[in-house]
């Protein structure tokens, strides 16, 4: 089943004088989805979903919303509502005034009004809540208000600014579960712009990760974080080891690699990378490697070396090993099932790790002169 | 409770210096005797009530209310979109600008009047009311821009933005929002701008002509020694009026920095 595409960016482009903020975005987000645009300060994500909402227009390229061309119609004529990073409630408004404030634009009857507003704060739970000042709402109340009054609207599209961000931890995990249901619920795709990753690929279907104004990968989260397409993206998501190897053949989509510590392996090339020498960067992410006392039998590549440090996370513990040939050590991560830390300090220990588990990252930047 | 230091006694003594002098004017205004020095001859109410019954004195006042309120409304609107510009907008020659309109704080009154009279009459405004009032928004826009720009500080932009990705034009989001939301703001600016102007004498000495304000008719009074008494009780209510409104003015421009979440 191919889903509809509600929205579709085509090359647009963003600059503010020499500022070239998004570049070339090409990129079409699926009705009902939770699309995320994940990237560092700076990267264009926010100026990206600006331009979806209208506060922007491109100087250059398409915004087309549900098979409509938006060029030229600004904010307030458009299907999107947005909820806004400060959440921007209405100070001089209560609650209820302030999540029925877009519909009083659309002349819609009082009682239809007062039907929808209470509905949308039910489905915030803040039902009953409408006589509350705009000043007296707690920092997750407010976003719950902020959420309501976009999603009266019934909008398209729900665009998102880092939704999250002013909300301590505890807060912030709940309203990411809650987010989550509330999209499945209405089905209304929503496009939120996150710099946090483990937010992005808690809620989202798909992800679309920016660097530098450009959209350099777009991938379910499980995709994204198994097989990241460049370097910046493997060390943007998650942790991740990057050692040096060598191509000593290569078989159609198969690369046959030499690993200085690990030995030789066959692993999928990754088409998305330049490989111009033999010389190419790979990543092991910490958790698939083993690691053990005595030599681990029936994996690919196995080296010995020296436990240099042990952090204690609680729910996993992290092993820094030091190999001989490799400058840094390589992070093991084992998760804590027996309430024990197996390796001390300079004790020797055993790592091994399976070829599938080895990601091709292209060209090693450190080896070209 | 801590002892009051030498600077205290210092701040004291400044403050006593500063407005005890004015302290006389109420309460020579109570003297029951026309020379105004020591000892009170007795306590009445006499001069206050003389008041009610000068007529060019009531004329004075009304021109003052006129052009207090015509003054107001003129630099506090203008003030509300420079100090929204100033505030939410980058453009060349800002900078410049914004020292430009806070020139009158620190021009002497005496040249502002003196280059206002012969600009008006060599462009056909005779000394008028008119004038004064034109004179005075001229003098009470730093007060008003200034205002209004903390009012603005304070408003985050995307309130603006939320109004209007909710469905909102230009100028109904500026209706349902910015103005609701700055209102405090306006209104402390509407009667400092009126006090501004109310209290102004030399601009208005130069430029009224024959419609004298309340400050030019109480000048005119002064020099008549029978007649000062009434001229200091009428002093007296206008401090009081000035001072009232003041504090208000105060309580608004609070309110307004604080309403903003």
């Amino acid at each position: 089943m191919t889903k509809k595409n509600i929205i579709q960016l085509q090359g647009i482009e963003k600059r503010f004088g020499k500022f070239v903020a998004v570049s070339d975005l090409s990129l079409d987000l699926h009705e009902g989805e939770f699309f995320s645009l994940l990237g560092p300060s700076g990267c264009g994500k926010t100026t990206a979903l600006r331009m979806i909402a209208g506060f922007q227009e491109p100087s250059a390229g398409k915004v087309i919303i549900d098979g409509q061309d938006m060029e030229g119609f600004p904010a307030n004529k458009r299907p999107t509502n947005m909820v806004f990073q400060s959440y921007a409630i209405f100070p001089h408004l209560n609650v209820g005034n302030n999540v029925a404030y877009g519909l009083r634009n659309r002349g819609i009857s009082k009682s239809e009004i007062d039907g929808r507003v209470s509905e949308a704060l039910e489905m915030v739970e803040l039902g009953g809540l409408q006589s509350r000042g705009a000043t007296e709402l707690s920092g997750g109340q407010r976003q719950r208000v902020a959420l309501a009054r976009a999603l009266v609207m019934r909008p398209k599209v729900l665009l998102l600014d880092e939704p999250l961000s002013a909300l301590d931890k505890k807060l912030r995990e709940q309203m990411q579960f809650e987010m989550r249901h509330l999209q499945q619920e209405l089905g209304i795709t929503f496009v939120m712009v996150t710099h946090d990753q483990y937010e992005a690929m808690t809620m989202s279907d798909r992800i679309g990760v920016m660097f530098d104004g450009r959209l350099v990968q777009v991938d379910a989260p499980p995709t994204l974080y198994a097989k990241p397409c460049n370097k910046e993206i493997a060390s943007f998501i998650g942790e991740m080891n990057f050692l040096p190897a060598r191509v000593i053949g290569e078989e159609g989509d198969g690369l046959t690699i030499s690993i200085p510590c690990f030995g030789n392996m066959k692993i999928d090339r990754n088409p998305n990378v330049a490989q111009t020498g033999r010389d190419i960067e790979i990543g092991i992410r910490p958790e698939q490697l083993e690691i053990s006392a005595q030599k681990p039998e029936n994996y690919d590549g196995t080296v010995q070396g020296k436990i240099r440090d042990v952090a204690f996370y609680g729910e996993n513990v992290h092993y820094h090993v030091q190999v001989d040939g490799i400058d840094r050590p390589i992070a093991a991560s084992v998760p804590n099932y027996f309430h024990t830390v197996d390796h001390r300090p300079g004790d020797p220990a055993w790592l091994g790790v399976q070829s599938a588990s080895v990601i091709d990252l292209g060209q090693d930047q450190s080896k070209i002169k | 409770m801590t002892r009051p230091s030498g600077l205290m006694v210092y701040a004291f003594l400044y403050l006593a210096f500063l407005y005890l002098p004015v302290l006389f004017l109420p309460l020579f205004s109570f003297n029951d005797g026309t020379i105004v020095a020591f000892p009170i001859k007795g306590w009445t109410t006499e001069w206050y009530r003389q008041l009610g019954g000068q007529e060019t004195l009531i004329q004075a006042l009304v021109n003052s209310l006129v052009v207090g309120v015509v003054t107001a409304l003129l630099a506090t609107s203008m003030g509300l979109f420079a100090a929204r510009a100033y505030v939410r907008y980058r453009f060349r020659g800002k900078e410049a600008s914004e020292g430009l309109v806070m020139l009158p704080l620190v021009i002497p009154g005496i040249i502002v009047a003196s280059s206002m009279l012969v600009l008006f009459i060599s462009i056909g405004i005779k000394p008028s009311l008119m004038a004064v009032t034109l004179g005075h928004t001229f003098l009470a826009l730093p007060f008003s821009v200034s205002i209004m720009k903390s009012a603005f500080d304070d408003f985050d932009v995307s309130l603006e933005e939320a109004a209007f990705d909710l469905g909102s034009g230009v100028v109904e989001t500026f209706r349902r929002v910015t103005l609701p939301i700055v209102a405090p703001g306006i209104v402390a600016s509407l009667l400092v701008t009126f006090t501004v102007s109310f209290d102004e004498f030399v601009l208005a000495f130069f430029l009224s002509g024959n419609q004298p304000t309340l400050p030019v008719y109480i000048w005119s009074q002064i020099r008549f020694p029978a007649k000062l008494p009434n001229t200091l009780a009428l002093g007296s209510l206008l401090l009081l009026a000035s001072v009232a409104l003041l504090v208000v003015a105060e309580y608004f421009r609070r309110r307004s920095s604080k309403s903003s979440i």
